[in-house]
């Protein structure tokens, strides 16, 4: 996923202990499913990009199928290790007819999920929980595999000729972003090809000039780098830059997770290799779709449902720009 | 050379000294000290210096402002929004940047001097408060929090333009330096700033404005913030709500490695140009000798601190030497 985890991921380890402890606390209250209750999607903050996207979806949905739906989320991101099994249980205690749920932080919320599915509330999990659905009795999920995502980076470089691969991370210590880069190293490995991971100090995450200057200087130090892997459409540019400025542009193939605008552009003028993106609007939009048929004649689809990723090289960026340009928001980049 | 030796900038400077011959002999053959090097790390220092020394002289004065950060990111997404969603010509949004950052400056210096509370939570409770209405109202508006600028080649010319891979940055830089070093070294303002953060009452008691000493100050902060956000806004060719986060702890981070006193009454301009540097050679340096990054908060802990403590002793000996 991209968003929720990125920044607070580093709080999920020293955090979740006390979040769990709160959770189960909580949970001790019975529940059940009740016909006329609300569907309740819990997602993530819409102040990031990436999660007004998978509103948008969850909205047209729910127009479309004349569907009521409630979205929760946090306002506040400075707590959400804790406050997402909050606002879970409140949630389920409810009584909703069934649960939309982005599983962001499981130590805290899957256990809860248990509850409410073992109480009868039907859960369909979205965007994070990839690896959890199955065993907390959810019915579906619908998102990306992060390693999958990394994995297939990995292979389109490795297929244009990379030597050698830097995957850089910056948000280190936040296990969703991690396992992209982890497929990354994996697919290029296989391929007998050399990986570099590199990450930055935590106070320069969103400092593109910080990131431009510690790429460079890793591209400085190890010359044979040819390949970049950035895990944001901001350290893409940065890259993109720090390639520039130690005049081997051209040379370096750059490949990210997510889009921008500066992205799209950068790939149209062919700079920038491709961009994967994982479709937050369908996470949104098969969910609620899901619910509705889940809901009226009891079908959903089997297994892992992936929105992601979707490969954005020069054969469809003109027309993704254009999309973003005609549905502000729709694509989950601006 | 004893007065040399005494100014309260020297520790900084041999500190300084130091750090970049560590990282110069560590790093050799890696174009750490080539010119293009040179240029990289001046690069990123001189964003994080035009905030950090209004962030040092408010220092001085014995105030904090911690939300510097957030007048960053909403400096670059007026500047966005202005110019690819109202259809503003950039100069008009980037002069309403730059008035938006002084007001939150003046917000923050009228609620802490009528307040009397500490400028520390005011300061981080309006960072939050702008944080979040940067974000909401880009959501409302335009449902992004992040956004391309539409450019002209006047505002790339004076906020983004490059000789070899040297930025005008460092010329802003060196820009606000000399106007603040001055009014900081030259000026009755100065002495004030000075007798503010040394005394509160004794300075009062001189005559010295001191709560319109401090409330220029958070003005020139909020200013400057904006400033660094708009140079980055047009530098990147967009607005982000979170640019400038890193800024809240590392201005005045780089203020106390240049020998400003967390207490106020002490420092010099000279001084936080040289704690900037110092901060832009150590995270800019770390990435060009190649070690593990899985270390790189290690690293900038251990020599940041390495750098303060180098500061202080050759202070304390320039200091006992008299």
């Amino acid at each position: 996923m991209s968003g929720l985890n990125q920044r607070s991921g580093r709080l999920v380890r020293a955090v979740s202990g006390v979040a769990l402890a709160v959770a189960v606390a909580f949970a001790a209250a019975p529940v059940s499913a009740a016909d006329d209750g609300p569907i309740i999607a819990v997602s993530g903050p819409l102040s990031w990009p990436f999660f007004a996207a998978v509103k948008q979806g969850f909205d047209d949905a729910a127009k479309q199928f004349g569907v009521d739906y409630q979205y929760v989320a946090v306002t506040d991101t400075a707590n959400m290790t804790s406050d997402y099994p909050r606002l879970l249980q409140q949630a389920i205690s409810r009584n909703p007819r069934m649960l939309l749920v982005g599983e962001f932080f499981p130590d805290g919320m899957d256990p809860l999920i248990k509850e409410a599915t073992a109480a009868g509330i039907p859960v369909l999990i979205h965007n994070s929980g990839q690896t959890l659905w199955e065993q907390n009795g959810s019915i579906g999920f619908i998102g990306e595999d992060p390693y999958q995502m990394g994995y297939k980076a990995g292979e389109i470089q490795a297929a244009k000729g990379v030597r050698k691969g830097l995957c850089f991370n910056q948000v280190p210590g936040n296990p969703t972003v991690e396992a992209r880069c982890t497929g990354y190293v994996d697919a290029m490995k296989k391929a007998g090809l050399e990986t570099v991971y590199q990450t930055i100090g935590t106070g320069d995450a969103t400092n593109p000039q910080a990131m431009l200057q510690a790429i460079k200087g890793t591209l400085q130090s190890t010359p044979d780098i040819d390949g970049i892997y950035t895990l944001n459409a901001v350290p893409a540019i940065s890259a993109l830059r720090a390639v520039e400025e130690v005049g081997r542009k051209g040379e370096v193939v750059i490949g990210t997770a997510d889009l921008s605008n500066e992205v799209l552009e950068a790939i149209k003028a062919g700079d920038i290799a491709f961009a994967m993106d994982q479709q937050p609007y369908l996470q949104g939009f098969l969910s609620i779709q899901t619910a509705k048929q889940f809901l009226d004649y009891g079908l959903h689809p089997i297994g892992h449902v992936k929105t992601g990723p979707l490969v954005i090289d020069s054969s469809n960026v003109e027309r993704t720009l254009e999309v973003n340009k005609q549905f502000s928001g729709v694509r989950g980049a601006s | 050379m004893t007065r040399l030796i005494r100014r309260p900038e020297f520790g900084a400077f041999a500190a300084f000294v130091l750090t970049y011959a560590f990282f110069a002999v560590v790093t050799s053959g890696a174009g750490f000290v080539s010119v293009n090097g040179t240029a990289g790390w001046l690069n990123l220092a001189a964003e994080l210096g035009i905030v950090a020394i209004p962030v040092g002289m408010l220092m001085i004065s014995g105030e904090f402002d911690l939300s510097i950060g957030s007048t960053v990111g909403a400096a670059s997404m007026v500047v966005a929004l202005g110019t690819s969603f109202f259809g503003l010509p950039i100069w008009p949004a980037i002069a309403l940047a730059l008035v938006l950052g002084a007001l939150i400056g003046l917000v923050n210096g009228l609620a802490v001097v009528k307040t009397n509370l500490p400028s520390f939570i005011i300061t981080l409770a309006t960072n939050f408060v702008v944080l979040g209405a940067t974000m909401g109202f880009s959501r409302l508006i335009a449902n992004v929090t992040s956004s391309s600028i539409v450019q002209s080649e006047s505002a790339r010319a004076v906020f983004a333009a490059r000789w070899g891979q040297a930025n005008v940055s460092i010329l802003w830089w060196l820009g606000f330096a000399l106007v603040c070093g001055w009014l900081l070294g030259k000026t009755t303002f100065g002495n004030w700033i000075y007798a503010t953060g040394g005394n509160l009452t004794a300075a009062r008691g001189a005559g010295v404005p001191v709560e319109r000493v401090k409330v220029i100050l958070f003005v020139l902060t909020g200013f400057a913030a904006a400033f660094v956000g708009v140079l980055q806004g047009v530098q990147w060719n967009s607005g982000n709500s979170t640019y400038g986060m890193g800024y809240v702890f590392q201005a005045p981070i780089v203020a106390v490695i240049g020998g400003v006193l967390l207490g106020g009454g002490y420092g010099s301009v000279v001084g936080i140009v040289l704690g900037t540097a110092i901060f832009g050679v150590i995270s800019t340096g770390i990435f060009y000798t190649g070690w593990s990054t899985d270390w790189v908060n290690l690293f900038l802990g251990v020599l940041l601190a390495a750098a303060v403590l180098a500061n202080n002793y050759v202070r304390r000996m320039a200091l006992a030497a008299r």
